[in-house]
Order: structure tokens, then sequence, then C-alpha cells
């Protein structure tokens, strides 16, 4: 049988940065072919070449033995190249049918793409309301649409880029299956991703980049993840190292019946959370992205203030009514999940982005004047302490590296040492090597006896790093428990909202 | 009050909100894509002395309406270059286009100003017009008519076009419309260059509908208002109607108290020519107030479209 | 040759500057080519708009007066927009600190004593915020934008200015023209230069921009508007309140253009005229951008636009120009510093051929 697909020395150039270097692999009909790598390793820029959104600079895309340039995405999804995007290409404000009709080059009356999308939906168990407005939906229902959008087009390869990022266990399980269904049918899959025990479960050959070179080609069933990820890093992995003897303190931050009001049309609101962290605990928050994280950490942080003053605590301290500015000034510090625009300004130096948070604790205000010397030679403690890839503290924060960012913000914070300190999504984008020194630098903190909460999306990140976990779904939060004792199957069912049996009854009015 | 009166109130009514109607539908389409466009008033000004130019030279009113619309096609394409291509700030090239509309067109009308010209004739034959009732129906110039199709026209172009639904996706979400393999800044482009044309036809319903003469600035606001009636409408076009015939009832009294009508005359005239400013803010109030207001604005409104590749 | 445009690691310090430096130039170019084009006589417009001013030493206090009141209005514009709050009601503000200032010294006619004039300033620093309130107060509670609103109210300032000097405020003495009566020598702006028209105005214009220059480099004030502007939800993160800030940049703007409007009104009107709306409001919004929305900046920007405006007077008289030219310069000056815009973000890169990106 032909090769599906066939690339040969594909090299894409961006200033200061060589994003794929000669590239070579191929692709069967109906085989599940993971593109595995770090972020930053050049996956997406290589299928963004595949599917005709980029061209590359040098090298050969064959398809069913054709040598082909393509052009568009619209010569793509002509070839038969389907592609589901990481960050949904989806219009929230219109319909899902109307969203599908954009993604069909075909001029297609409604009521006919109605009747075929009904079609597809039936054969491959997806179930969607075609008339619903996106903005309502789920994140996992918007999936679907995407999937739809490319399954219309009767695809002979679909490339599906981080899928998984969004979903419960149990929705990554019905994905797989209908990825294995359309395989079965002979459609190959480009499955693009860095969670290595979905590429064992799922695909046939995985192709490891790393720096945008081709490191292996290999079978993941015959490789074990830690072989896979040594590739994928191209160094041993470091463990975190904890300290010894390490034993909690007294309740250090305590939330009870901490609540949000809902702001905008779309957003999660929290409602009663309660939970307690001891001095030199790290408390973990999981749940799918879009179920109340924000406004948890925004209520947290002080960006949305509480009207009960005892709904936050520390040191039995109340917070609720304070501002941001207060809140630091007693030790409570916070890294939103956005690291640029949110947690810092692109736009300034890396000075001035420490004036943001970091004014007040460690003293840059003199009489309504900001004392730019101290911002400067803190900064230049956070770039040299935590390892800041800057030219220094003039460096603007948006020319940095998503990771070198992150490292500089968490820097900020904890060299501030703070007694309690909430970080949201702290290795989100961020290449290996960062993320082991952030989480480093978040279990040192605790081991001087800080209040640690880590609200992340990804599962093996808190199973590594956390004490206690608890899960967050539609703005409530699941009773702590460490986190030895929780299977991945209850977090898992805690992040689809199916509590536990005394939950349930608790809810039931006696 | 009679009905000769009442008819006759109604008919300056419609001509007055005429130009805001015109001008807000395109700026309408405009705010769709995406785009904030706030030089209308500067088209319309570059739309006025085209139209009274051309009116004063050959005395085809037609040709005035056509020759406004490409004066504002081209004057918008300033703006669509600076803010499209090469991606400069919105309000600040919209505002740059007012006083660039505002200078060029007193420069253009210098010497011609208070040298009348011939108004717009009904588009139907005067017999069809001589009983009051049928001179509501087709007592008009054919720039009523065009404003009153175009409202039409826009609400089924984007509500039931293909091409409408691509050029609201495009306001909605830039980046997933040109991921998908939209040309987001040709959609853009193409709104922008609509939104000049209508600004200058309506520009040319000063000298062709309203006072057969040159001013400088005589659109006197009008454009911003239409900018503000947009907001108002919720950009749903039918709701510019209602918009643009309560300003044009507003400047009608004005006219009206000026002229020395009875109780109108009573307050001073200058807080009549006041009232239609007023009269947006007030407005503008009301429909912030209601809660659904603004979330029916384009997600991608005013904002650059910079796509990382 | 080809070129395309590459990002920047970096904004360019460099392009930040040269930028206004290079569409002042390139407007006198291309100025002169179409203003040649459509028939006038191009290049002795732009000798007369941008250089007679500067080469003739009569026409110097001209400058100063004309860039005093786009100086101060302009550094009050310069701080709103670095705060991202689009205050473009600046004439309206400065018509109503004027109209205040009027109050006053139509009030206090007859007195005398030092403190007519604070008194008079006072008013009109007031009467501008205070109507620049109007716009802060809808915007931050109703989100109504700002924009619309201001703008909406500048052209009901006018009217007001009309109504007053046909009626309450009419001169007496006036043989019916609409004007007020010549305020009172304690109430007139005291000359610095004599022998010129050289007004207090004009050094406070200075005093001005160097404070507030000092104020947005150094204090927490400063920060706070520019980062309420780079990033809003980076600044709530932060501790700054939007709110407070659309507040603060909405009255420091307005208030500043309320002191240029009585500055006007008791320096060279020495009267309220229904011509004292002269556009300042509107071409400092140019003086703003031009400056980089840096108060030093605005200085020159402000002595830029001063010398189109009274080069505008130069070039009606000696070329017959109508003055409306003076706009089509200001504006196309706008543009191409918004088209330059695009080089302090992007750099002009040649294209290597492909054959050799291949070797």
């Amino acid at each position: 049988m032909p090769l599906r697909l066939q690339l040969t020395g594909i090299t894409k150039r961006f200033p200061g940065v060589l994003a794929n270097d000669n590239v070579s692999f191929s692709v069967k009909p109906g085989e599940i072919h993971a593109l595995l790598g770090e972020n930053g390793a050049g996956k997406s820029t290589l299928v963004k070449m595949i599917y005709g959104i980029m061209q590359p600079d040098a090298g050969e895309i064959v398809w069913d033995g054709q040598p082909v340039v393509v052009s568009s995405p619209k010569a793509a999804r002509k070839l038969g190249i389907g592609m589901v995007f990481q960050h949904f290409s989806l219009f929230e404000a219109l319909t899902v049918l109307e969203n599908i009709a954009l993604g069909m080059d075909a001029k297609i009356p409604a009521r006919d793409l109605e009747a075929r999308i009904r079609q597809v939906m039936a054969q491959y168990g997806l179930l969607l309301d075609p008339h619903r407005t996106v903005a309502t939906l789920s994140v996992g229902e918007r999936q679907r649409i995407e999937i739809v959008r490319a399954l219309l087009l009767e695809p002979k390869l679909l490339i599906m880029d981080e899928p998984t990022s969004v979903l419960t266990p149990q929705e990554v399980e019905q994905l797989f299956d209908v990825l294995r269904r359309l395989a079965a049918q002979g459609c190959s899959i480009l499955y693009i991703s860095h969670k290595l025990h979905e590429i064992k479960a799922l695909c046939d050959t995985a192709t490891i980049l790393r720096g945008g070179r081709l490191v292996d080609t290999c079978d993941p069933k015959q490789e074990t993840s830690r072989s896979m990820a040594e590739k994928m890093i191209g160094a041993g992995l470091k463990d975190i190292v904890r300290p010894e003897g390490r034993s909690m303190g007294e309740p250090k931050l305590v939330v009870s019946r901490l609540s949000t009001a809902k702001t905008g049309h779309f957003d999660v609101p929290v409602n009663k959370v309660s939970f307690t962290v001891r001095a030199g605990e790290i408390f973990g928050i999981a749940g799918v992205a879009g179920n109340g994280q924000n406004a948890l950490l925004d209520a947290l942080s002080g960006e949305i203030r509480s009207d009960d003053a005892e709904s936050i605590t520390i040191d039995g301290f109340p917070l609720g009514l304070l501002d941001t500015t207060e809140r630091r000034k007693r030790g409570l510090c916070a890294v939103p999940e956005e690291r640029n625009g949110h947690a810092a300004v692109g736009e300034f130096s890396l000075s001035d982005n420490s004036v943001l948070t970091a004014r007040d604790r460690l003293g840059m205000v003199v009489m309504g004047l900001i004392n730019s010397g101290a911002a400067r030679t803190y900064t230049g403690k956070v770039i040299a302490e935590f390892a800041v890839k800057a030219l220094g503290p003039a460096s603007m924060a948006g020319s940095l590296s998503g990771g070198n960012l992150q490292k500089y913000i968490m820097g900020r914070e904890i060299l501030q040492k703070p007694s309690v300190l909430v970080v949201s999504q702290p290795t989100w984008g961020v290449d290996a090597g960062a993320a082991a020194a952030i989480h480093q630098a978040l279990v040192d903190l605790a081991a001087v006896g800080s209040a640690i909460v880590v609200i992340s999306q990804d599962l093996d990140e808190l199973r590594a790093l956390c004490d206690t976990l608890a899960v967050i779904n539609l703005g409530q939060l699941s009773p702590a428990k460490p986190n030895a004792e929780m299977s991945i199957e209850e977090i898992g069912l805690l992040m689809g909202g199916v509590h536990g049996a005394t939950e349930a009854h608790d809810a039931v009015p006696a | 009050m009679n009905l000769d009166l009442l008819i006759a109130i109604f008919i300056t009514v419609v001509g007055a909100s005429t130009p805001i109607l015109i001008a807000a539908t395109g700026e309408l389409v405009v705010e769709k894509s995406g785009v904030l466009n706030l030089g209308v008033e500067g088209m319309m000004l570059v739309g006025a002395i085209t139209a009274f130019l051309v009116v004063f030279l050959t005395g085809q009113h037609y040709l005035a309406i056509v020759l406004a619309a490409g004066a504002g096609i081209a004057t918008s394409m300033i703006f669509g270059f600076l803010t499209l291509s090469l991606s400069a700030n919105q309000t600040a090239t919209g505002l740059a286009l007012t006083i660039f509309g505002t200078g060029f067109s007193a420069l253009a009308g210098q010497g011609y100003s208070a040298r009348p010209v011939t108004l717009l004739g009904p588009l139907f034959p005067a017999e069809l017009a001589t009983h009051p009732v049928l001179r509501i129906l087709f007592g008009y110039s054919a720039l009523v008519y065009f404003a009153l199709i175009m409202v039409v026209a826009v609400w089924w172009f984007l509500k039931k076009t293909r091409a409408g639904l691509i050029l609201r996706a495009v306001g909605e979400n830039d980046l997933s419309a040109h991921s998908i393999g939209y040309s987001v800044i040709g959609v853009r482009y193409a709104a922008v260059a609509f939104g000049g044309a209508m600004a200058g036809i309506a520009g040319a319903c000063f000298p062709l509908l309203l006072t057969p003469q040159w001013a400088e600035r005589m659109t006197a606001g009008r454009g911003w208002i239409a900018v503000a009636l947009v907001v108002f409408a919720s950009w749903r076009p039918f709701r510019l109607l209602a918009g643009a015939y309560l300003f044009g009832l507003v400047m009608t009294m004005e006219l009206y108290a000026k002229a020395g009508g009875g109780p109108l005359s009573a307050i001073p005239s200058e807080l009549w020519a006041a009232l239609p400013y007023l009269a947006t803010v007030v407005v503008l109030v009301l429909i912030s107030i209601r809660r659904d207001a603004s979330t029916n604005a384009p997600a991608c409104l005013g904002r650059p479209f910079l796509p990382s590749n | 040759m080809q070129f395309r445009l590459e990002k920047r690691p970096e904004p360019s310090k460099l392009m930040l500057y040269v930028t206004p430096v290079a569409s002042v130039l390139l407007t006198m170019l291309v100025g002169a080519i179409i203003f040649s084009l459509i028939g006038y006589d191009g290049v002795g417009a732009v000798r007369e708009i941008f250089l007679t001013p500067l080469t003739n030493s009569f026409k110097w206090q001209d400058l100063g007066v004309k860039a005093a009141p786009l100086i101060i209005i302009g550094v009050g514009l310069s701080i709103a927009y670095r705060a991202n709050v689009w205050n473009i009601g600046a004439e309206g503000q400065y018509v109503m600190g004027g109209l205040a200032a009027t109050g006053v010294a139509l009030a206090t006619y007859g007195m005398t004593g030092w403190w007519i004039l604070p008194l008079m300033m006072i008013a009109g620093i007031a009467g501008g915020a205070a109507y620049a309130a109007v716009p802060a107060l809808l915007k931050t509670r109703l989100g109504v934008n700002e924009i619309l609103t201001s703008l909406m109210l500048t052209y009901a300032s006018v009217q007001l200015i009309y109504y007053l000097v046909r009626a309450p405020w009419k001169d007496p003495m006036g043989m019916g023209f609409p004007q007020t009566r010549r305020f009172a020598a304690d109430a007139l702006l005291p000359n610095i230069i004599p022998g010129t028209i050289v007004h207090l105005g004009v050094p406070i214009a200075i005093v001005v921009a160097l404070i507030a220059w000092f104020v947005m480099s150094r204090s927490v004030f400063g920060y706070q508007m520019k980062v309420v502007g780079a990033a809003p939800h980076a600044a709530r993160y932060g501790g700054f309140s939007e709110n407070k800030t659309i507040w603060l940049a909405l009255l420091v703007s307005g208030a500043l253009a309320g002191l240029a409007g009585m500055l006007e009104v008791a320096g060279p009107f020495q009267r309220m005229v229904p011509g004292f709306p002269t556009n300042y409001g509107f071409t400092a919004i140019i003086v703003a951008f031009l400056g980089r929305l840096n108060p030093l900046g605005v200085i020159l920007a402000g002595i830029v636009m001063a010398i189109t405006f009274v080069g505008g007077e130069v070039a009606q008289t000696t070329i017959g120009l109508s003055s409306s030219a003076t706009g089509v310069f200001q504006s196309m000056m706008l543009f191409f510093l918004l088209a330059g815009d695009i080089l302090v973000r992007y750099r002009l890169k040649r294209v290597i051929p492909a054959q050799e990106a291949r070797a």
C-alpha cells in the first residue's frame, strides 16, 4: 500500500529560531501516528505546514505518492487533510451549524448540511445540538464541533493538535474510541501530544521531535514512558528533591464558603468553596478548564473582593474585604494563569513589572514616587536566582519566552517570601527544564513554612507536586484528600461532576 | 394641528434622518467585521463636498451621488491601509481621518460657500404624490428610498448570506477565521470600503437633500451621531431605523423652533441646537442600562489583527 | 529587491523618536507634491507654513502664544491616552474652562485685587474637570463609551457659549455684538515680555509639561496610568482600580483643558466671544500623538503645530492658501506618524532569494 503522507527534509526558519530542521517521516493509511515533543519542539509548526497555514522553506510533502504544494488550508482540505486545533477556531457568538458551515469550502444549503451533520454525529456517537450557540457549550462539546467539522470532509488524514489537554479522563476515552473507529476505516491520524501514557495507549508509531529536529521514530508500545520522555527532553529526568523530615504546621490559609458573583455572560463563578492549607503544605486543585478556576484565583488574590471578611483568613486574620495590595502586605501573593497581560505587562520592562506586585512588600515606593533603583536591584536578584534568560532588568517582559517569563513571575512572587502563595497553571506551556525548576522552587517555599495552593489542569503535575488534592467542577470544590489516597478514576469522576455518595446525600434536604 | 402640517413634519423627519441612517448602516457593517472606524464624520464631509462640486459643475445629481460614494471609498482606504495593512491604532486613525476630512473638504470647498445648487427632486412623478397620504409614500428623493433599501439589504446580507456569515465570523474571532482559511484583512478591507461608500453618500445628502449649498463642517457631528447610533442599535440593522428617526425628530423640532414655530421657540434656539448631541448622550446612557446591550458587540471590535505567522 | 516586515523582539526606542521627526519631514515633502498637483504653489505653501514662522523672528511670539494652549491640553490628553482613556472632548472642556473663568471675571467686574486671576484659574480648572466628569461618570457607572460622550458634550458646549454671549452675559455697551464685555485689568493675564503678546500662559505651559513629565515617569500615579492603559487585567492584579484610573485620566485632562481655556480667555481673547472655540482641543489630539504621549515630546509637538497654525495664516495672506490647508497638513502628519508606528514594532528586512536560503 502506498504511503498516505511522506515528509522529506522539511525545514522552516523563523527570525532567530530554526523551528523545523530537515524533518522526514511518513504516515501509512489507517495508522495512528504520534508526533511527540515538548512545547517549542516544532510540532505545531510542522503540522501547520502540512495543513497549509505556513509554507516550508525547504523540503517536500508527498501525498498519496504525489509531490504536492499545500498552499492554504483550503488546498489541504481539498486533498483530504482535516485538522482539529488545540485552540479551537470557533466563533462563540455563532451557532454550531454556522460554525460548521464556515469550515466547509463547498456551499451547502443549511438544511442539507444539518442532515449530514446529524448523520456523522450518529455514526461516531458525537452528540450535539446544531442550533446551540457555541458560547453555551462545554469545552468537550466544542471539541466535538471541530471533530464533526473535520469528519464532514471525509478526511484521509486527520491532524489532532493536543486534543486531550482540556478533557476529563472519561472524555479522553470517548475521543480515543472515535479515533480508533476512524483509523479502522482507513483514515490516518496524526496525533500531537506530549502525554506519554496517551500515546502508549493510542498510537501505532511515534515520531519524536526535539528542538526542531527529528530525534527518533519508534513504536510507543515497545517503549516505556520514561524512555520516550528522555528522548523528548534529551537528558535524564530530574526528580523533585523533597527535604527530609517535612511536617505540616498549623492551618495557615483557611477559606470558608467563598463565593463570587457571576459577572460576564460566559464565566463560571465559585460557589461556597471551603478548604484549609497548613503551613508547609502544597494543596492542589484539579479540574477541567472553565470550571471556576479563574474566579477562584481572582477571589483569593483580591481582584474580586468578598463581602465576608471571614471567608479568607491567614493565621486567623480575616482578609476577605481587602484588595490585592493589602492582601499582599498580609503575605498573600498570587500568580494567575495568563502570563502576558495578567501576571505581567508585555510592554513593560521586567523592572517595571517588579513594581507591579512587589512595590509595597519591598519598599519600592517612597511618598508616591517609585524607587526605580530598588526595583532594578530586586529584578536582578530574581533573574539571577531563578536563572531567567533575559538581557537584564531592562528587557521587555514580552520579549521573553513563555518559560522564562513564568520563571521570572514565579521568582518575583517567591522572593517576596509570601506566607501564602496561590498559583494557577504554574508550568502551562513551559519547557520541561523550566517546569522542573518551578516545581522545585514551590517545594522549597513550602519547606520554609509557606502554604501553597496550586490550581492546575495538568494531573501529572498535581500528582507529582501536591500533598493534598481537591477537584473543582462548575465552581464547586470537592472535599480535599491526601494525594496518595486518591485514585485517578476518582479524580476523573470528580472532574466530570460525579461526586461521591456522601456528597449527593448531603445535597438532599433532610 | 392640521394633517398637512403633520405630514410636512413627517417628511422633514424622514429627510433629516436619512444621512444618519445611511452612514450608520455602513458603519454597522464595518463594525460587524471587527473594525471601529471613527472617521465617519470626515468621510461624510469628503462626500458632501464631492457631491456639491459635481452638482455645481455639472448639475448631475446621480453622478454626484456615485462620485461621492467613490470619494468616500477613497478616503476610507487611507484608514484601511493604516489600520489593516499597517495595524495602526484604529481609534487614533479614525480621529485623524475626521480631522483630515474636515480640512480637506474645507480646502476643496474654498470659495464655494453659499453658492446655491439645486436639490435632488422626488423619485416618483408628482402625480403619484398629490394626495397627502400618498406623499408620505411617494414624496421623497431616491436617497431616502436608498437608505431604507440598504437597511433591509444589510440585514439580509448579514443574516442570510454566506458572505455575511463570513463577515460576522471575522468580526467575532479573527484568529479563528484566519486559521480556517478566510482572508481577515480582505474581508475587512471590503467592509471598510462599503462603510466609506455609505458615508460618502450620507455626506452627499447634505447638499442634495437638506441644504442646497456648501458650508464648512456642514455635517455638524452627524457622523459621530451615526457611530453612536450603531451602539444604540446593538449592531442590529432594523434598530437603526428607530434611532435614526428619533434623531430626525429632534432635528426637525430644532428647525421649527428656529422658524418661530409657536411654543417651541420659547426655549432658546441654542438649546434646540444642542439637543441632538445631548439626546445622543441620553440614548447611550439608556442603552447601557439595558443588560444585554454590549453582548451583541462583535468580539474583535477595534482590535488590530496580528496573525502570528 | 524585496522587503518584508519582521517583528522586533523589543520595540525600537530609536524608531519611537525618529518617526515623529520623519513624519513632519514627509508631510513637508508629500504636501508640496500634492498641493502642486492640485494646482497650488506647493513648494511655496510648505515654505510659508513650515519655515516662515521659524525664520521670521516677528512670528516667534505668535508661536509661543499658539503653542501654550496646545501644550497644556496635549499634556492632559497624553496622560489620558496613556491610560487608554479616549477623551476627545478636550475642546468642550476648554470651552467650559473659558466660560467658568469668564463667569468669575464678570462677577468680579469692578473689583480689584491680585486674587481675581488665581480665582479665575481655579474656576477654569474646575469647569474643565467638571465637564470631563460627565463622561467619567457615565463610563465608570454604565460603561458608556467616553469617545462619543465627550465629543457630543463638545458640540453642546459651543451652543452654551452662543446662548450666554447672546443673552445673559452680553456686553451692555457692545452695540448688539454677541460677546461679553472686555475683562477688567485684574482679570487679564499679564504680559511677561514687554512689547510682545507673550503672556503668563506660555511659561505656565512649560511648567505644566515639566511637572507632568516628572509625575508620569517617576510616580505611582504615572505608573498607574501606564499599566492600566497597557494591560488593564494586569493592573487589577497589581492593585490598581480601572475605574479610579478612568476618573483620574478624565479629570486631569479635563482640568488641563479648562486651564488652557482660562488662559486663552484671560489672555489673547480678553473677553468671551462666539469664536472662542478655535479647535485647540482637537489639534491637541495630534499634538499628544506627535509628542509620543510624553509630556516633553508634547512641548516639541506643540511648537510644531503652532508653526503650522502661524504658517497657515502667513500662507493665507501671502499666497492666498485657505487656512483649512493647515488642517490637511496636520492630519497628514498624524497619518504618517501612525503609519510609521509599524516600524517601532517591526523592522524592514530584505528578503533573501529562495535559492540562497536553500543552500
